[in-house]
């Protein structure tokens, strides 16, 4: 993966190709931004642009292709073990830098969901950040940049990685599935700017299921009591989709509250449902809708507390149905 | 290759150099001057605010080869050493790779051993805090008896987490986050010397990124370099930070204040087309609304708010447009959302909702204000209900001649301001029925005729505010969009309609039913079953609103998501 083979991000490439051309690399960076959006890539494009023969990282020298399959000597990457990178690591990996780059001009090291760093590891690492012996590159990646210490963080030349923009997500899901507009859009809304969220959702149950489901929602009335436990039943079944679920009905009320507030339809992310929606929101108020995403936010955090699903759900549909 | 990042190439390396941390670098030149030397330090302080450098500048002024000065050298080996952070006798420690107690032994070994060719022999412990308990104990024990030769300096951001035993052992010097201005001119120096072409704007910007710390700003400033060369310009460093524009801010702050949904959302819009990130934008919200309120309540709020000229102007302007009750909700309904937004699964929505929320808050009243409403209230219902104003030929003739309870103004000075002579309203008749009800042909009349056939449709109307009734012509008004307009609208409804109103009216009838704005509803008269339950509840409905409304407990609402269950009036006296 060369610089320009990555989508978007121009500012991000202009910055590091500006530092690499006049030697102005920092000695640490911190690439910040959502997960799915490049940043690893544009690390390993950083990297390969440092040992590159031809010093362009041009991809086919024999440099760029250790670097490609992550079997070069001088490049280093840490991962969390578990669910956290440990001061062991840590400490394995000073070890390494103290010892003079093989084969590139300086050794690099990059280290993933660096804001998973266990507070031993992220004070060891502290002084490596500020002088780091020899020559040696660091970059941080993180998605939650705000869980680090803030020494850390001070220690680092930050990099922020923005969101890609819709119509980008939404070209590469034409693109690469052939999918039609109106279901790219529904994925591409509720990717927040991240190609892996984009790619990585269930087509079946964000395309197909999710108009079933939205029209049973939409069919419930205070009145009906049977059906209502039977869907609470249905969306209780299945522990793993339920989050998705959820995340389509908050989608679809959102699309009811922006339409309350005189938003054009091209905001909405269910563009398929205009009609549903209008048909809602001339029953609703801003007052109610608020309720209703509420409530949905608030089954949420009972969901991550392990509360009982099938009561969970029930309560849920009956505010959803007031 | 290496380059060095500012912020090691203008490490400050003399006394002079540590900006802001003045009462920390006197203290310690007068020390020095007097060869009263503690022989353990402890320095404490945020981050990137000088610490690390203190130290190494102490040993330089301990164990310069010029002799002990206040203003070491920085030419001799021993500060060229220090300097470069490999002194011989001067040992940096890793307090946070060397934890344990097998660490600090083999450091009190160390200690034993006289100076190899300084005065003395200098430990700099950095990251203090992240030493085992044991490993305190062991150090403790050398603190207690340290050999003549031997000085000791201590780093830390966390402070609270060293043992007291140890602290009673150390001279402690609390270093400071440095004045925004302090970090500017310091950056200003730096820029010119590497011969930067900046503006005093952008460099203020990139100062602030710092949060008072030097490094920090540096940090920045490098990152700006790298970007933009020696010649930068203003809007790559708005654009580099990842910055909301700050007309952007301001436009959703006045939308917040003024109640405008819709421009708030348009902002977000914006945000989110821009690709910045939301948490980001939030807490830019949240510190505008949080230097309102400092402008609020502090005479002189520059200081504080690290703000000058126009931004500072703009900011109070803005204050003076809310109230401080407002400003205080908004700030914590910000926060909430600040910290809903980490673990949200949809933060787009997240910060919808919270700005339409911002948007439609009601606007508090202060406690006075809402008492004397309160009492006003009871007095007007002590008496009577509320005269119905849509009929104009019904509405009750103000009574002219003052009520015998008002003060007996002064004859030639009548009130100013109040067109009535008197300060009350105008009495009624205690029994006074409601009026539309009494009339024979009248709307309620319509109404109650029609339920008897078609009962559903009577409970329509029921809804319906009356506009108009000026026969042959009645208008009904009904929220616009709404379920029962359009069910009065099919065909075969308003046929049916139609011959019954012929019938009771015995005339022809034109039954028009218009839309009504939902921000008009207020405006237009209510309908039967509004009056109905505002003459039943009209008291108990106007308490609970009123409490509703009130700031504190719109914030138990908001910080504990409490749920009103039942408002009891409490009596007047009480209050
Ligand atoms: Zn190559
Ligand atoms: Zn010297």
């Amino acid at each position: 993966m060369t610089f320009d083979q990555i989508l978007g991000h121009k500012r991000q490439k202009e910055i590091l190709n500006r530092a690499l051309a006049n030697g102005r690399l920092a000695h640490a960076y911190l690439f910040a931004g959502p997960d799915g959006i490049g940043k690893r890539l544009m690390a390993m494009a950083l990297a390969r642009a440092i040992v590159c023969e031809e010093q362009r990282g041009c991809g086919n020298c024999l440099a760029c292709r250790k670097i490609d399959h992550q079997n070069h000597p001088d490049l280093h990457i840490l991962e969390p073990d578990g669910k956290a990178i440990k001061i062991e690591q840590i400490r394995a990996f000073q070890r390494e830098l103290n010892l003079k780059p093989l084969e590139a001009p300086r050794k690099i090291c990059m280290i993933e969901q660096a804001d998973t760093m266990t507070v031993g590891a992220a004070n060891a690492l502290l002084k490596t950040l500020e002088e780091p012996r020899g020559d040696t590159l660091l970059v941080l990646l993180s998605s939650q940049p705000n869980r680090l210490l803030e020494t850390i963080r001070s220690r680092c030349q930050p990099l922020p990685f923005n969101r890609h923009p819709k119509s980008r997500i939404q070209a590469e899901l034409e693109k690469q599935l052939g999918i039609a507009s109106e279901e790219s859009h529904v994925l591409a809304a509720l990717s927040e700017g991240s190609f892996k969220k984009a790619f990585g959702k269930d087509r079946d149950l964000y395309l197909e299921q999710r108009r079933d489901l939205l029209k049973t929602l939409t069919g419930l009335s205070s009145g009906s009591i049977l059906p209502t436990l039977d869907f609470a039943d249905q969306l209780a079944a299945d522990k793993t989709v339920l989050p998705d679920i959820l995340e389509i009905f908050q989608a679809f009320y959102r699309d009811v509250l922006m339409t309350l507030q005189g938003r054009g339809d091209e905001e909405l992310v269910n563009l398929d449902l205009k009609e549903k929606i209008h048909r809602v929101s001339a029953r609703e108020d801003v007052s109610t809708i608020l309720a209703k995403l509420e409530a949905l936010v608030e089954v949420r955090h009972q969901l991550d507390r392990n509360v009982n699903r099938q009561l969970a759900m029930e309560v849920l549909l009956l505010k959803l149905a007031a | 290759m290496a380059y060095l990042v500012l912020a090691r190439k203008w490490r400050p390396q003399n006394f002079t150099d540590l900006i802001g941390q003045e009462h920390v670098s006197q203290t310690l030149a007068n020390a020095i001057r007097s060869g009263r030397i503690h022989h353990a330090f402890l320095f404490t302080g945020a981050r990137g605010v000088g610490k690390t450098s203190a130290a190494r500048i102490l040993a330089k002024a301990l164990n310069c080869d010029e002799g002990l000065s206040d203003q070491p050298c920085g030419i001799c080996s021993s500060c060229t050493e220090i300097t470069a952070g490999q002194g011989l006798d001067v040992i940096e420690v890793d307090g946070a790779s060397n934890t344990g107690v097998d660490d600090v032994r083999e450091l009190r070994e160390n200690i034993r051993y006289l100076p190899n060719r300084s005065r003395y022999k200098i430990f700099i412990i950095d990251e203090v805090h992240m030493l085992s308990t044991n490993a305190f104990n062991a150090l403790l024990k050398t603190l207690e008896e340290p050999p003549e030769h031997a000085k000791f300096i201590f780093a830390t951001t966390e402070p609270h987490k060293i043992p007291v035993t140890i602290l009673s052992r150390c001279q402690r010097f609390d270093f400071r986050k440095i004045p925004l201005a302090r970090v500017a001119s310091r950056m200003r120096e730096i820029s010119d010397a590497e011969q930067l072409t900046i503006s005093d704007r952008s460099l203020s910007l990139v100062a602030r990124q710092g949060e008072g710390s030097m490094r920090d700003a540096l940090s920045t400033l490098d990152q700006v370099i790298a970007f933009s060369g020696e010649q930068v310009d203003d809007e790559a460093v708005q654009t580099l930070l990842g910055m909301v524009d700050r007309r952007l801010l301001l436009d959703t702050v006045e939308a917040v204040l003024q109640r405008d949904s819709r421009r708030a959302l348009d902002a977000v819009r914006r945000v989110d087309q821009l690709g910045l990130a939301l948490r980001r934008f939030t807490q830019d919200l949240l510190e505008m609304f949080r230097g309102m309120v400092i402008c609020k309540v502090v005479e002189d709020p520059a200081e504080m708010l690290d703000l000058v000229g126009e931004e500072l102007k703009e900011l109070k302007a803005l204050a003076e447009e809310a109230s401080l009750d407002d400003l205080q909700r908004i700030v914590t309904l910000l926060m909430k959302t600040q910290t809903e937004l980490v673990n949200s699964s949809f933060p787009l929505l997240t910060l919808e909702m919270s700005l339409v929320r911002l948007a439609t808050l009601a606007p508090t009243q202060d406690l006075a204000k809402l008492i004397s409403h309160i009492e006003s209230l009871e007095k007007r219902l002590g008496s009577t209900p509320l005269p119905k104003p849509q009929h104009p030929a019904q509405r009750p003739t103000p009574n002219p001649t003052p009520t015998p309870t008002a003060r007996p103004a002064p004859a030639p000075a009548p009130a100013p301001t109040t067109p009535n002579p008197s300060p009350d309203p105008p009495p009624k008749k205690p029994e006074a029925p409601v009026a539309t009800s009494t009339e024979s042909k009248g709307w309620q009349g319509l109404v109650d005729q029609v339920k008897q056939s078609r009962p559903m449709l009577g409970s329509v109307l029921e809804h319906g505010r009356l506009l108009k009734l000026e026969l042959p012509v009645i208008e009904v008004g009904y929220t616009k969009g709404s379920f029962m307009s359009s069910q009065l609208q099919e065909p075969d409804i308003s046929q049916d309609l139609e011959v019954l109103t012929t019938e009771y009216f015995g005339q022809p009838v034109k039954l028009r039913v218009l839309a009504v704005d939902i921000e008009q509803q207020s405006a237009a008269p209510p309908s039967l079953v509004e009056e109905r339950e505002a003459k039943e509840t009209d008291r108990m409905r106007r308490l609970r609103e009123d409490a509703m409304e009130h700031p504190a407990l719109k914030s138990v609402q908001d910080i504990f998501k409490g749920e009103i269950k039942k408002v009891i009036p409490i009596d007047k006296g009480f209050v």
